[in-house]
């Protein structure tokens, strides 16, 4: 029953995390800083998965990334490309639609018995 | 093992996974990480923490890896799975028969039967199970070539179905129903037999004939049954009556189902078959002529209850062929007028 719930609520999820991610691409962040951020607002997202899924940004060019080197250790840095953007705020939009009809239909979940 | 070591064997164990041009990048990246993970000094076990929250190197390379991890993609999975249904099978029945002819070609009267029969059953066995191999192997290879290589485009499908599906395509679509369906394996069985019976018709002087118990040697033949120059001499007729018995077998294949004009032809076929087969047995010179003295000397009975045998035996087996060919006739025409 709960790995049921699991699989559910991951599969919820995973469609947002893109969003999530781009949202915090505004100024440059390299992996770890991004996690940071990530887990601070309460996105769980796993870092095998976030990896990856930067990669699959950049060479989709929704992102850019450079390396600094400059520090004691190298960091490769994303941020997101102007196309991104234009794609983040499409998409942010069509979140914000989404969850308004998905609001209703929760809603109307409680006073479907009455009728 | 110092903790750094460790750290690059856990990079190594992800990138040796990953294709050669952007392992070092992520190999670079990941080792960043993971020391960004971890506090100012740190020990072995905090470092353990850090990699066991990175998860399983296979994992997580598999995640880094475009291409997918399966054989057969789903575009291509529905034309895999027909070609298979189609080409297993005649693989099994060309596998069966050619070592079929090849045992009856190099089978010698003096050899004993039944060993030679369990013989030629181990190495049925044998070819088939290596043809299904050969089989498989080829056709998931060029599907895999296929799925992998022919470009990243969805209408792949297409490419191997046709075209691109429409809801007018609906109208050509036949809806078989399964009580008229024609089953592929009663088309293979059928060539199936209509070789073996060719091989056999060839070959009846070897086969055909009286077996009797000899001491330790097992079952042998003591003499054929029929007289071979005068069965041989039917065999153009026999030819084409078996050519015709697999063309009537193909277009069933076609047909897939019993239609009107499928029926008409199978029972017009088989009628022609019973001619024929009347015609050649009426004949009484078919039968070799030393069988009868033998039998009657054998059996201690006199030469009238031996021809008085030999015709009820004939007429038997007409009889029953004619029985189950109507049978199956009358059938097909029930199928074929069958409303769905």
């Amino acid at each position: 029953m709960n790995s049921l719930l699991d699989t559910f609520s991951t599969e919820l999820r995973r469609g947002t995390l893109t969003l999530a991610v781009l949202s915090q691409l505004h100024t440059p962040q390299y992996g770890y800083s991004l996690v940071q951020r990530l887990e601070k607002a309460g996105v769980v997202i796993e870092q095998s998965t976030l990896y990856p899924l930067l990669r699959r940004l950049e060479k989709q060019e929704i992102v850019t990334s450079t390396w600094d080197t400059t520090e004691s250790r190298p960091r490769k840095y994303y941020v997101i490309s102007k196309y991104g953007n234009d794609l983040y705020q499409q998409l942010k939009s069509e979140w914000a639609t989404m969850t308004v009809e998905l609001e209703k239909l929760i809603e109307g979940d409680g006073d479907s018995g009455a009728d | 093992m110092e903790t750094v070591e460790l750290i690059e064997v856990y990079v190594y164990e992800v990138t040796r996974r990953l294709p050669e041009n952007n392992r070092e990048d992520i190999a670079l990246e990941l080792q960043s990480t993971i020391e960004d993970m971890l506090p100012e000094s740190y020990s072995e076990e905090e470092l353990m923490e850090v990699l066991k929250k990175l998860g399983d190197p296979a994992k997580l390379a598999a995640k880094y890896r475009d291409t997918p991890s399966y054989l057969i993609g789903p575009r291509v999975y529905d034309a895999y799975v027909e070609v298979m249904k189609l080409a297993v099978p005649w693989a099994i029945l060309i596998a069966i028969l050619v070592q079929i002819v090849d045992s009856v070609l190099s089978f010698s009267v003096d050899e004993p039967l039944i060993p030679a029969i369990t013989g030629t059953m181990g190495m049925l066995i044998g070819s088939v199970v290596e043809v299904l191999i050969q089989v498989f192997f080829w056709i998931t290879l060029t599907f895999f070539l296929i799925d992998r290589y022919a470009g990243s485009s969805d209408n792949l499908s297409e490419m191997m179905g046709g075209q691109k599906w429409n809801p007018l395509s609906l109208k050509n679509v036949q809806i078989i129903p399964k009580k008229k369906i024609i089953k592929r394996s009663e088309v293979v069985f059928g060539i199936f037999w209509s070789v073996i019976g060719l091989l056999f018709y060839f070959n009846a002087d070897r086969f055909i004939g009286v077996y009797r118990q000899m001491d330790g040697e097992g079952l042998r033949m003591v003499m054929p049954v029929f007289d071979n120059p005068v069965l041989l001499s039917y065999w153009p007729i026999v030819v084409v009556i078996s050519a015709l018995q697999i063309g009537v077998l193909l277009y069933k294949f076609k047909e897939k189902l019993w239609t009107r004009k499928l029926a008409v032809t199978n029972a017009v076929m088989h009628v022609l078959s019973i001619l024929v087969l009347v015609y050649i047995a009426s004949n009484p010179a078919l039968i070799n002529e030393a069988v009868g003295p033998y039998m009657v000397d054998l059996l201690e009975i006199d030469y009238t209850s031996f021809d008085n045998f030999i015709n009820w035996a004939k007429w038997t087996v007409i009889i029953s062929i004619v029985v189950a060919v109507a049978i199956e006739v009358f059938d097909s025409f029930r199928k074929a007028n069958m409303r769905i």
